[in-house]
């Protein structure tokens, strides 16, 4: 259980359309994933902070996108595993 | 009051904390930073990729926007004449049809989009206000959508005809919502979970109101 910063803003959440009970949230403390439908989480792309929205393309489950609240785009297309920023 | 706080509390629990109850003190640091990067969007609020697995929809302080390749570039859509710069604050797309996109909107409510944002309709009858902070809908039945308002006419509504309609079903979670969303797990009561960020963190309820 656990794993996400207590009583903080979440920001942003998205759902895996192929498996519900993978799921991101976006917050400032940096970007989560679950694989238990929200029972617990790890923090992914250690690097991002101050994340504003996260989305997961319906055709390619593993392309996950995530923007942080200035704007600046990330993409992963492992499943969340490692994030390069989109130029 | 106390009977809308408790029913509140008993219906949206807070998930992905092994303590809920253990509150940390809140960060000096205001929620809302003045941004640094991107000057056309100064807050991003939202984000969906389209059904077609290429458009990326962002939803920001000043306005909606549009990327036909992964965020390279952007392209401001307009939603409504009357305002040029509506603060868009959700987006959810049809799954089954990517040229429909909802719009939740700070200051005027619900838009719909049925022809990939070339047009736009104002969905607000039934809506109590026109602060509307998150747009669910459910993969099951994509012409139910649920709807998270703020302020005036505060709580959750449901749209059973893509929006033609609007009622109050639930007062919400609470705290301020920023995201809702319906998760395709049953609830074994016939329906399935939505999901809300807040500013408490994240929390759910059978959707079944």
């Amino acid at each position: 259980m656990g794993g996400l910063p207590t009583r903080r803003t979440v920001n942003g959440f998205a759902v895996n359309p192929e498996n519900p009970k993978v799921m991101f949230a976006a917050m400032r403390d940096g970007l989560f994933r679950s694989a238990d439908a929200g029972e617990s989480w790890k923090p992914v792309g250690t690097a991002l902070r101050n994340m504003a929205a996260v989305a997961i393309n319906p055709k390619r489950a593993e392309e996950v996108y995530a923007a942080s609240e200035d704007g600046t785009l990330y993409v992963s297309t492992d499943g969340g595993a490692t994030w390069t920023e989109r130029r | 009051m106390r009977l809308v706080s408790l029913a509140r509390s008993v219906r949206w629990l807070v998930m992905g904390v092994a303590f809920a109850g253990a509150a940390l003190p809140v960060p000096a640091v205001a929620q809302h930073a003045k941004p640094a990067g991107n000057p056309g969007f100064e807050h991003v609020h939202a984000l969906t990729v389209a059904a077609d697995g290429r458009t990326l929809w962002l939803g920001a302080h000043t306005g909606l926007f549009r990327s036909g390749d992964g965020g390279r570039p952007w392209q401001s859509v307009k939603l409504s004449d009357k305002s040029s710069h509506l603060d868009v604050m959700t987006l959810v797309g049809d799954p089954r049809d990517s040229r429909t996109l909802y719009v939740g909107t700070h200051e005027a409510g619900v838009f719909r989009t049925q022809d990939g944002g070339g047009s736009w309709a104002q969905m607000n009858i039934g809506i109590g206000g026109v602060d509307v902070h998150g747009l669910a809908l459910d993969p099951n039945e994509p012409a139910k959508l649920h709807a998270a308002v703020r302020g005036q006419g505060e709580g959750v509504y449901r749209t059973t005809d893509a929006g033609g309609k609007w009622v109050r079903v639930d007062d919400g979670p609470a705290g301020e919502v920023k995201v809702l969303a319906s998760v395709n797990i049953s609830t074994g009561m016939g329906g399935i979970f939505l999901y809300a960020g807040t500013a408490e963190g994240l929390l759910r309820s059978p959707d079944c109101f």
